[in-house]
């Protein structure tokens, strides 16, 4: 018999435990850290049409707020995208002809032709998520910065982060982190290395701590699932 | 018979032979709670099931849904006992092997297919380019008040929410007199049918010249071209030849361009008609008052109505007023409070009479001798009086008249009516319906007259000329034009006469082929569209300008919502400006229209009417008599002595009936939403079987089939033969109807309409004729052996084995007892706690021990009442009072009282939560998806002759205590803070626990992509292999998915469901959630009370529902909710809902009902303590009416008398799917009554330890 089941086939029981044990581990690390929106959703970076939008030169190098094109942000569940009418308020014809009149041309085309801009989208969220109203985060002051990243740094926008439920709700259990003072919402880069940058219990702005700001919130955020599927 | 019980209109489901067991077990419960025993219908009482309708709804009365569930056939027990019909879970109707087949080609290409899917697909975001609209905010919605012509005349103001200039749900305006701000189903479908694929896009053709060739695509470029020669022509001899028929409406710019075209062509005719035009009415006025008025109810004012036949409820342009103000009557909120009395004669069981107090079924034959008889019965009594003097001419040409045979309506009955509306002159109301033809309806007029009611409950507009010709007389014009072939160009603008003219007429297509040309102008597809030379595309009325005009007079601008979505595209008005060789633009039109009307100012006053959707003060244009009174009772006399008295139908010549309800005259027939909301009376979707009365059914062998262990039953196909005409048709039962009568409902059976409507039903104008336009008499009926399924949705999502469902109780009764409230230990409600009102003392509440859950609901933080003395620490590490105690906790009540059962909040649900069709095979499985269902319950022991129709909408009731929750295994179903039962579909894996665990049967199972792939009208019909095959079987990823163009009426705010997720009301979460924040941004403190609407509440027209915050004591849900007629349903299982129903009210005359019921109404519903030795009723009824009586739960109906024996509970073994625990509860209950119990406490007392430790539970 011992022709047959040489010595060393012993091992192949704890062999293939060690493997199985291995084998799960890796398939269970492997889906924790590839198959989430943390690995596949941030980075994101789609191609916009033409030579796009650089955030970093309008938002960033000219100190353009936020608002002067995503202007119903204060007042709207979306923050809106701007017409091209808004491009075309600057870079029309008529306007800072200096340098540019190549890198533009299409915007002023499609002003002329009054089509819009096919802008790809970055950030989405899932068909089942029927409610985020932006106005109501901006006006609780959540600044732009908190969800979008510092976005006044980049020349092509990317996804900053997972937008996942998860990550939803560390924010909406700990509001008090991500709270800045209401007039430095669209501020980001004050938010980023003045704000953020202190511990949460350290952060003053003339006076206002974040703990006053998390106290002046009427309504604790909501955590329950009908507040954003429906 | 010693005592009587409270009227708990108990569902009398179980049974089925059970026999004399049942009995034992029930009266034991009944005497456990008290002794319960119902005798009100006192035995050795001979009633006629005539009286027995005068009797109507009283109390302790079996309800019941169906012939089915009245018969109790086993095989119905099987079907309603499953939780979905048999075979609804399971995908296969087809063999398996087909299946088999199928699905291999299907795996093979869905290979081919899934290749591309890998990549995430790239969205695009195409903002405004040059100019934003003005006022749109990318994100929010915005209202635009707009209106709506309703068939035959009238019109509805509306509101219509846009998203980025895209119309998805229709509303009511708010402003409008007519609305109010709510809305009919007819309205809410509005925005389907604009969105509808199959509408005409582009212009058709057909040459004359080359009529081979067929239709051929044409452009309007094309159209003007020809029409600009061809009606050039006319110029010469004055419009001779050419015709014009147009859909009566009520539209001042339409008028001003009818003007327009006579003054272009004076030779010219215009024809106006509505296939289902109310003629006898209008010439019922012009008998009587010399001149035709439109008559308007006014029934605010109306303390008691007499309708003959007359259907106001439903389908009239003034139906939403009248509902409304009918309703305002119907809604006592205290006992003092009085209310309206309605009494209904009528053929077939309608809207109007299910809302009656008294209801008596007469064939249309009869109508007329029981009017003369109830005339003479009135005048009569007004001359002993002495104030009916100037009226005896009449009363002479009354008395005249021979009326043969047996009274319909008891001569007794007819008395007590006459006294009743002499005893409130002035207040009382009698109106008639078309059946009545106009002779006996100018004799209503007079009676109405006599009787100081006209100018007080009924008013006359005037009308013009157009408004008040006969449709039927303009019809036969056309016709007889047609004949004599002097027709040489015909114009039909909006109508369809090749569907909907009557038979008799010869308006065919071979007749239109005989014309020189025929236009049609229309929306969408139609037969006569078809049979045209040119058929052209018109623009609807949500992308058009126009006007309205309402049954009032109100003068309501309609502005467009949307570009024309198939470009170019004319409204009427512009097409006709376009004939008469103006070219003007609609908006251009409908202005100078309303100069004349607005007058000074006129420029401010457009706007202004623009905005708000109507011109106030427009309304009054009321007729100014001019005849004397006694001129109209010498008219009323000359119209009496002309009325038709028929006998009675006979088997061998039956009468017929010609009905409409949400099809109308077949204009709706390609709106899904409508095919399935389930038709009045019948709960019929998707087809029109005539209806005959279970006793003609049974006497002409045409009773549906039974009930097969496969599938619904089968209706018998037979051939209705009327005047020379027949039809082939399938038969199918409606409870009430009057005996040898067949009901028609038309609209069915269009043949070229959309995938929707084609083939649906069966077109009954095909034996329709202008003589007989709305009754028709001598018809015959022949079975020709065939079958048809039709589909009914009265026994789906049955609620069985439950008791109490439906409480209803007379006035006076009320009066006694409504305001009184017992005490006692409850923790059943979460707000107005620990009481017992009336209407829950006349349900199991007050029969079981109170509740007391183990399980402690971590939003209330207790096992009773949250207080906020009980704080706990919230999300902010604040310390809060629990989650349930903090405002706004949600709840909504629903009154039966004044539900008519219209649907209206059927369809707005559906228009608010993208709540797909399934089609006719998916619903006979069970599986219609819409949220809020209306059950209809019949009461009453007569299967012939209910004495009373009673409606129950359900949706979710938001259990705070919530069965579904404790049984999801993925937490797809969880509680929200503000107390919704809230819905994560992303969640959900469709297990369908939940919908097994809900006691109210509301949850709906995607079993397919309804909402995703394409609606071919069925969910069947794909050829495949030869044969028709269930489209599901196609690989969802290869499906043919729903249009765009269907897309674009979702609503943003709410999730599209995809297969195999479980969905339910979520109490329109998204508008929660709207309001939530927007009250939020406004610095409000809360949301104000009436701050937002539900969708259902919103439209119901006779404000039934109520939804707001119960927390807040000045809310009107809170004031109805704590109204002694408010119940919990199904309260006593502890699941705390947070919709309550509240009872049905009715107001008998008191000199028409039984001494029985009388008695009851001084039977103290919380008087039930102590033994009353009735417990026993073992023989069951007496008059052999179905099988079993009782499902052993508390109250009964039983007609035995009681022996005062003591019987133990025993669980029967056919009943082990009975939920046991509230078995064990009432069997411990019986323990201790033995000895008669006086006092509540005491029961309490000695009982709530006991049921814990019999049910097992942990007690703290």
């Amino acid at each position: 018999m011992s022709v047959l089941f040489p010595k060393w086939l012993n091992a192949i029981p704890t062999i293939g435990a060690a493997a199985s044990v291995g084998g799960l581990a890796t398939v269970v690390f492997g889906t924790w850290y590839w198959a989430t929106p943390d690995f596949f959703e941030v980075g994101y970076m789609p191609i916009q049409p033409e030579l796009g939008f650089s955030h970093q030169i309008h938002a960033g190098k000219l100190g353009m707020d936020c608002r002067y094109c995503h202007t119903h942000v204060e007042e709207s569940p979306e923050a809106n995208i701007p017409n091209v009418a808004t491009c075309f308020g600057c870079h029309a014809e008529t306007r800072l002809r200096a340098w540019e009149t190549q890198q533009v041309s299409w915007i002023r085309e499609a002003y002329a032709n009054d089509e819009s801009i096919e802008w790809r989208r970055i950030h989405k969220l899932p068909d089942y998520v029927r409610n985020f109203p932006h106005h109501v985060h901006v006006n609780a002051g959540v600044s732009c910065f908190s969800c979008h990243g510092q976005i006044i740094g980049m020349p092509v926008v990317y996804q900053a982060h997972s937008l996942a439920m998860g990550w939803c709700l560390d924010c909406h259990r700990d509001p008090e982190a991500s709270l800045v003072p209401r007039d430095k919402v669209t501020d980001l880069i004050w938010v980023e290395q003045d704000w953020m940058s202190e511990p949460v219990g350290q952060r003053v702005h003339e006076g206002v701590t974040a703990q006053d700001l998390l106290a002046s919130i009427r309504q604790a955020p909501p955590q329950n699932c009908g507040a954003c599927h429906h | 018979m010693s005592d009587q019980c409270p009227s708990t209109l108990k569902k009398n489901a179980k049974g089925n032979g059970a026999g004399s067991n049942d009995a034992v077990g029930a009266a034991a419960v009944a005497r456990a709670a008290g002794g319960v025993v119902h005798g009100a219908r006192g035995e050795g009482e001979v009633r006629s099931h005539r009286m027995h309708a005068g009797a109507g709804a009283g109390g302790g009365e079996r309800v019941w849904k169906s012939l089915e569930e009245h018969s109790q056939t086993p095989e119905f027990r099987e079907f309603v006992e499953r939780e979905f019909p048999k075979g609804a879970s399971e995908l296969l109707t087809d063999s398996r092997r087909d299946f088999i087949k199928f699905m291999g080609a299907g795996l093979a290409l869905a290979g081919l297919a899934s290749v591309p899917g890998c990549r995430r697909p790239e969205h695009h975001i195409m903002a405004y380019s040059r100019e934003v609209p003005e006022e749109v905010i990318p994100g929010k919605s915005l209202y635009y008040a707009t209106s709506m012509t309703l068939p035959g005349g009238g019109a509805e103001g509306l509101l219509v929410e846009t998203h980025e200039a895209r119309p998805t749900k229709i509303e009511g305006n708010p402003l409008h007199p007519v609305n109010r701000g709510k809305s009919s189903p007819w309205a809410q479908a509005s925005v389907l049918s604009l969105y509808d694929p199959d509408r005409l896009k582009f212009p058709h053709y057909v040459n004359p010249a080359r009529a081979s060739e067929g239709r051929l695509e044409a452009t309007w470029d094309d159209f003007r071209a020809w029409a600009g020669e061809h009606f050039a022509a006319y110029s010469a001899n004055r419009g001779q030849g050419l015709v014009f028929l147009a859909d009566k409406k009520s539209s001042p710019s339409r008028d001003a361009m009818r003007d327009a075209v006579r003054a272009k062509w004076p030779a010219a005719s215009w024809i106006e008609y509505d296939a289902l035009g109310r003629d006898a009415s209008v010439e019922a006025t012009r008998l009587a008052f010399g001149r035709p008025g439109r008559e308007v109810l006014r029934l605010a004012s109306a303390k008691r109505i007499v309708s003959l036949d007359r259907d106001f409820l439903c389908g009239e342009s003034g139906s939403m007023v009248y509902a409304r103000e009918f309703a305002a009557g119907r809604r006592p909120r205290a006992p003092p409070d009085d209310m309206n009395r309605l009494y209904a004669i009528e053929p077939r069981f309608t809207m109007t009479g299910a809302a009656a107090d008294h209801r008596w079924r007469v064939a249309p034959s009869r109508l007329t001798s029981v009017l003369v008889l109830l005339a003479r019965a009135i005048l009569a009594r007004m001359d002993e009086g002495g104030t009916g003097t100037e009226a005896r001419g009449l009363r002479a040409a009354l008395e005249g008249l021979t009326v043969s045979g047996e009274p319909d309506v008891p001569v007794d009955a007819l008395n007590e009516i006459a006294a009743d509306l002499v005893a409130h002159r002035g207040e009382g109301l009698v109106v008639g319906g078309e059946s009545l033809g106009a002779a006996a309806l100018a004799v209503v007029h007079a009676i109405n007259l006599a009787l100081g009611n006209t100018g007080r409950t009924v008013g006359f507009l005037e009308m013009g000329d157009d408004e008040a010709a006969s449709s039927m007389a303009g019809l036969a014009a056309l016709a007889q034009m047609l004949q004599s072939r002097s027709v040489s160009t015909l114009v039909c603008l909006g109508t369809n006469p090749l569907f909907n003219a009557p038979a008799d007429l010869g308006i065919t297509a071979d007749a239109f082929a005989r014309v020189g040309a025929t236009i049609t102008l229309g929306v969408g597809r139609s037969e006569t569209e078809e049979a045209s030379t040119w058929s052209l595309n018109a623009a609807h009325e949500l992308e058009s300008w126009g006007d309205t005009e309402a049954i009032d007079g109100t003068i309501a601008p309609i502005q467009p919502m949307i570009a024309p979505l198939y470009e170019p595209s004319l409204s009427e008005i512009e097409f006709l400006s376009m004939l008469v060789g103006e070219n003007r633009p609609g908006h251009e039109i409908v202005k100078q229209t309303w100069e004349r009307r607005l007058g000074p100012g006129g420029d401010r006053r457009w706007r202004r009417a623009l905005h708000d959707g109507m011109v106030s003060g427009s309304t009054a244009r009321a007729m100014t008599p001019t005849a004397a009174r006694s001129a109209v009772m010498a008219s009323a006399a000359e119209a009496a002595r002309a009325i038709a008295l028929h006998a009675a139908p006979s088997s061998s010549s039956l009468d017929v009936v010609f009905f409409s309800e949400h099809l109308h005259d077949g204009r709706f027939a390609n709106l899904p939403w409508l095919q399935e909301l389930p038709q009045f009376g019948t709960r019929v979707v998707w087809d029109n079987p005539a209806l005959v009365s279970p006793a003609t059914a049974r006497a002409l062998g045409i009773m549906p089939e039974d009930y097969t262990r496969r599938q619904l039953p089968r209706a018998k196909m037979v051939e209705v033969t009327i005047d020379g005409r027949s039809m082939e048709i399938p038969v199918w039962i409606l409870p009430g109807m009057a005996d040898n009568t067949i009901a028609l409902q038309t609209g069915f059976g269009r043949t070229a309409c959309g995938v929707v409507g084609e083939g649906a039903g069966f077109n009954t104008f095909a034996v329709r004729s202008s003589g007989a336009a709305w009754v028709a008499r001598g018809a015959s009926l022949r079975k020709t052996g065939g079958t048809h399924e039709i589909v009914s949705t009265q026994n789906n999502w049955s609620i069985e084995g439950r008791d109490s469902l439906i409480r209803t109780m007379d006035l006076e009764r009320w009066k006694r007892f409504g305001d009184k409230v017992e005490q006692r230990e409850d923790h059943i409600y979460a707000h107005a706690s620990q009481r017992l009102n009336m209407a829950e003392a006349m349900g199991e509440l007050s029969h079981t021990p109170p509740n007391l859950s183990a399980y402690v609901n971590p939003y209330n933080n207790s096992i009773g009442e949250p207080s906020n003395a009980d704080r706990v620490r919230d999300a902010l590490g604040r310390m809060s009072p629990p989650v349930f105690a903090q405002g706004p906790q949600w709840g909504m009540t629903i009154d039966m009282s004044t539900c008519t059962g219209c649907g209206a909040c059927t369809i707005a649900c559906q228009s608010e939560n993208n709540i797909p069709v399934v089609g006719k095979r998916e619903v006979a499985k069970g599986r219609e998806m819409t949220w809020i269902r209306v059950d209809r319950y019949y009461v009453g022991d007569s299967l012939d002759d209910p004495a009373a129709m009673t409606h129950q909408p359900i949706a979710c009731v938001h259990c705070e205590n919530a069965p579904c929750e404790t049984v999801c295994p993925v937490n797809a179903t969880v509680h929200g803070p503000q107390g919704t039962n809230d819905m994560v579909y992303n969640r959900c894996i469709g297990t369908r626990y939940c919908a097994n665990n809900c006691p109210y049967k509301v949850r709906r199972f995607n079993f397919f992509d309804y909402a995703q792939a394409k609606f071919n009208g069925n969910w069947v019909g794909t050829e495949a292999f030869g044969n028709p095959r269930n489209i599901n079987f196609i690989p969802p990823r290869l499906r043919e998915q729903v249009d765009e163009i269907t897309k674009m009426r979702n609503n943003p705010d709410v999730t599209v469901r995809g297969r195999g997720v479980m969905e339910k009301c979520t109490y329109c979460m998204q508008r929660i959630n709207k309001a939530r924040f927007e009250s939020k941004l406004q610095g409000l403190e809360g949301i104000p009370e009436g701050f937002f609407q539900v969708a259902c509440q919103q439209a119901c027209p006779s404000e039934a529902i109520v939804f707001g915050d119960i927390l807040n004591p000045e809310s009107a849900v809170s004031k109805t909710r704590d109204n002694g007629r408010s119940f919990l349903l199904l309260g006593y299982l502890n699941t705390r809902p947070r919709t309550s129903h509240l009872a049905r009210v009715n107001n008998p005359n008191p000199a028409l009902v039984s001494a029985g019921r009388r008695e009851e109404w001084e039977h103290d519903p919380f008087a039930h303590h102590g033994g009353h030795g009735h417990d026993d009723h073992g023989d069951g009824h007496g008059d052999g009416h179905g099988g079993g009586h009782d499902d052993g739960h508390g109250t009964d109906d039983g007609h035995g008398s009681g022996d005062g024996q003591l019987h133990t509970l025993r669980r029967i073994p056919s009943r082990a799917s009975e939920d046991t625990g509230y078995l064990g509860s009432l069997s411990v209950l019986s323990d201790g009554v033995g000895d008669g119990i006086g006092s509540v406490s005491r029961a309490v007392g000695s009982t709530v330890q006991m049921g814990l430790t019999a049910m097992g539970g942990p007690l703290a």
